[in-house]
């Protein structure tokens, strides 16, 4: 009878405990990914190569993330997108914060990714000569009505007392028309993703290039960041900081010369439309932008520069009283 | 003057459905004449090959001393921004601005004159659609059921009417009413079916004009004549 | 006319705003993601003027790009009526020009055109253009045999007459059209200002979204909403009044 039973079910008892066990002896990688959304600031470019290369070497894994990064664009607002839950991390501007702090929103910036601003204003050398903000007077101006540039902008020629009947500020689009036809003197674009394409097309016609960086002059107008939400911060501390190790991490290996060409093949993998000599010229690019030097910190928060930020939206009543900015500023690169 | 058709053969556009096979008729003098027949059996399309509206059929129309030609039916619409008046009066050429308050007058449109034609009672529009066709230069005036919604006793007037004032123009009166046909018209073309031959058959008619009475007993026997042949 | 159509409009607008207003709280949304009543009473307080003369500058704009597109459209129609081929071709082209994404042809316009005015006009007119095209090709070529057979058969008939009783007969339907592109006309006039002008509601629209201020929107989406619902009421009572005027020829 026992052997009968033995027969009927011994055989598949012991193959049911025998998967047990082994499931039992398998690795903690079994263990489910915690799931979170990082909504970045633009498409996928050379200004989110890092944080490419940080999903695609498996870096948020490694730290038991599953991160969706989903592209951005003209029209997302990652800090929407954190308020209504659709995302737990982003990239916003400055300026993006300050406004939404202003308002109420409930957001940190826990890293900081370009610690130049890549917003310049590339010109002719050859036409203006450039050495001093005076040179500005009288010049035409690329801004775009209402964006960071036209903020940027005003804030130097205030800087500088420059009135602004004394320039002519012209409202531009993505059209380089204006510019390439000399109607514009300076035209405003990114250094590190535009910077390589015009100032290609201006070589290509026989012309010198250089790029105004405000910076330079005085105006620290801080850009991307990188922003979760205040409860986040507190209710999944530990996530945030998994999140954040993993990503500046991705950043540093993506900028680290050793790895250039693995940063290029990533970034023309999501990116097939940019040629990839553009992409070559690029990522150098974005690195001074985000690696003053080799031992610099990736990520630090520069507390100064946002807090100059803040006062030239102060004082272009982009925003009507003070956020005290530097209560927002959660550094997490550090840990 | 002379409506000759000879071996007319004609099938619908996509359809392989004969209409007319080798249909042979005539009307040989002016007069108030009659096209008649069933329903579906091709009136109208016989009516639009004489007007000329139908020209991709085989054999011969022959319109001798006829040069104006023209095709009336009941459904006719005018055009919607003008009165009855100011249409009649726009498409009358002048000399026959006397012949058409005769018309008016005898057709009983007086009153229709200031109101637009969608105003009007399907009788009241037959009407008026009539008139501005009779005041044009015609030799041959097919009338395609042109009198359908007017009462019997201003029909009989208004044919009377046509009859005394065009005696030299030819007329071809489409209609289903037997009785009318047979009373009012000269010579009959009884329209048949492709099966039959001849497809058309021609009967004389009581040409009442108004004068001189009919015998009830003629007549009869002309609307037999009639439904037998069709 | 005019009220039903305001009213119309404002419960729309103000169920659309309730449904808002019910999202932010309900959530506990901040400022940023959808404002307060007291920031779109200060947004209102401070650009209703302003953004009432750049709605105005809009509207003008797309009436003008109306105005070319229906003259357009009535020209080509006409010619298109002409032939079987003419006809078909131009609904054919018709049919594929406005296949594209006004987004994706609106660069090169204004690379050939510039900024201005006529990129505007020009984008306003193509975005209703098509449909009205479209629709008084399909009215001027379709005859209107009870009505035209008298003048054919007498030998009156031109194309001034046959263009005129097809359009009386079709009034109604054109006023269709023409008071439903209209709304084109505007909408395609904001998305020109939006993509590149310098000027109008699209282009204050395009501000207000770099600087996240949905206060702003709000406020010129209610500007747009009865500047439009206005100019609508006047294409309706135009409609009626040449259709009156015509009638009393």
């Amino acid at each position: 009878m026992q052997r009968q039973l033995f027969d009927h079910f011994g055989l598949p008892v012991m193959g049911l405990i025998l998967i047990l066990i082994l499931a039992g002896c398998t690795p903690e990688a079994e263990k489910p990914l915690e799931e979170v959304s990082y909504r970045l600031k633009w498409l996928y470019n050379i200004s989110v190569v890092g944080d490419l290369y940080a999903l695609d070497s498996g870096l948020f894994k490694k730290q038991g993330l599953a991160v969706n990064v989903k592209p951005g664009g003209p029209e997302k607002d990652a800090i929407k997108e954190l308020e209504l839950g659709h995302a737990q991390f982003g990239v916003a501007s400055a300026d993006q914060v300050i406004r939404a702090v202003s308002k109420g929103s409930p957001i940190v910036v826990i890293a900081q990714l370009f610690q130049t601003n890549p917003l310049h204003w590339i010109y002719r050398p050859d036409k203006i000569p450039l050495k001093t903000p005076q040179d500005l007077k009288g010049k035409t101006i690329g801004i775009t009505h209402g964006g960071n540039d036209e903020t940027i902008m005003r804030a130097l020629l205030a800087k500088y007392g420059i009135q602004e009947n004394e320039v002519t500020l012209f409202s531009v689009r993505y059209d380089y028309t204006p510019f390439y036809q000399g109607k514009v003197d300076l035209w405003p674009l990114y250094r590190n993703a535009q910077a390589p394409i015009i100032g290609a097309k201006l070589i290509k016609a026989g012309e010198r290039f250089d790029l105004m960086d405000p910076s330079k002059m005085g105006i620290r107008f801080v850009a991307n960041s990188v922003v979760t939400t205040r409860k986040m911060l507190e209710d999944r501390r530990e996530t945030v900081q998994r999140f954040i190790k993993a990503l500046l991490e991705g950043w540093r290996e993506a900028l680290d010369p050793a790895n250039t060409e693995k940063a290029i093949a990533l970034l023309l993998k999501y990116n097939k439309e940019t040629p990839e000599d553009i992409v070559r010229q690029q990522l150098p690019a974005t690195r001074i932008l985000m690696m003053p030097s080799a031992k610099f910190r990736f990520g630090a928060i520069d507390v100064a520069a946002w807090q100059q930020t803040e006062e030239i939206m102060l004082a272009q009543k982009l925003i009507p009283v003070s956020v005290y900015v530097e209560k927002l500023l959660k550094p997490m690169n550090n840990k | 003057m002379q409506l000759e058709l000879k071996d007319i053969n004609y099938t619908y556009p996509g359809s392989a459905r004969n209409v007319f096979r080798q249909l042979s008729c005539q009307v040989t003098a002016p007069g108030f004449h009659a096209l008649f027949g069933p329903s579906g059996v091709g009136k109208t399309t016989l009516a639009k090959m004489i007007s000329g509206s139908i020209t991709a059929f085989s054999g011969a129309v022959r319109t001798d001393q006829m040069t104006h030609v023209l095709y009336t039916y009941n459904l006719e619409r005018l055009p919607g921004w003008h009165s009855v008046q100011d249409h009649l009066t726009q498409i009358t050429p002048p000399p026959k601005h006397s012949r058409m308050e005769e018309l008016v007058d005898s057709f009983g449109l007086e009153p229709c004159l200031n109101s637009r034609f969608a105003q009007l009672s399907l009788g009241q529009q037959n009407r008026t659609n009539l008139t501005r066709y009779l005041l044009q230069d015609f030799d041959l005036l097919i009338m395609d059921e042109s009198l359908a919604n007017v009462d019997e006793i201003t029909k009989e007037k208004i044919i009377l009417k046509i009859k005394a004032l065009y005696p030299d123009r030819c007329f071809l009166y489409i209609s289903h009413n037997v009785v009318e046909v047979a009373k009012f018209c000269k010579q009959i073309l009884v329209l048949r079916s492709y099966h039959k031959n001849p497809q058309a058959v021609s009967l004389q008619g009581q040409d009442f004009n108004g004068r001189q009475p009919i015998a009830e007993k003629d007549l009869e026997q002309c609307m037999l004549e009639i439904v037998n042949a069709a | 006319m005019l009220h039903r159509r305001i009213y119309q409009f404002l419960m729309i607008y103000f169920i659309g705003f309730a449904g808002l207003m019910l999202v932010k709280y309900s959530l506990n949304l901040s400022d940023y993601v959808i404002p307060g009543f007291s920031e779109i009473g200060m947004a209102c307080r401070r650009y209703f003027w302003l953004y009432l003369l750049a709605v105005l500058n809009t509207l003008a704009v797309a009436i003008l790009g109306h105005l070319l597109s229906i003259c357009m459209a009535t020209l080509v129609g006409i010619i298109g009526r002409l032939t079987i081929w003419i006809g078909s071709f131009i609904r054919v082209a018709a049919y594929n020009i406005q296949a594209y994404p006004i987004v994706a042809v609106a660069p090169i316009i204004f690379i050939l055109l510039g900024d201005g005015l006529s990129s505007r006009l020009l984008i306003a007119a193509m975005i209703c253009y098509f449909p009205l095209l479209l629709s008084i090709i399909g009215i001027l070529s379709e005859p209107v045999a009870e009505i035209e057979h008298f003048f054919e058969s007498t030998r009156r008939m031109n194309w001034q007459l046959q263009v005129k009783i097809r359009a009386f007969e079709n009034m109604h339907k054109l006023m269709t059209v023409i008071v439903g592109s209209a709304t084109l006309a505007m909408v395609g006039t904001i998305v020109a200002e939006f993509i590149a002008a310098n000027a109008g509601i699209g282009y204050s629209i395009r501000i207000a979204l770099y600087q996240s201020d949905l206060a702003k929107i709000l406020v010129a989406l209610f500007l747009i909403g009865i500047c439009t619902s206005i100019y609508l009421v006047f294409l309706e009572w135009l409609g009626m009044e040449i259709k009156k005027r015509i009638g009393s020829v």
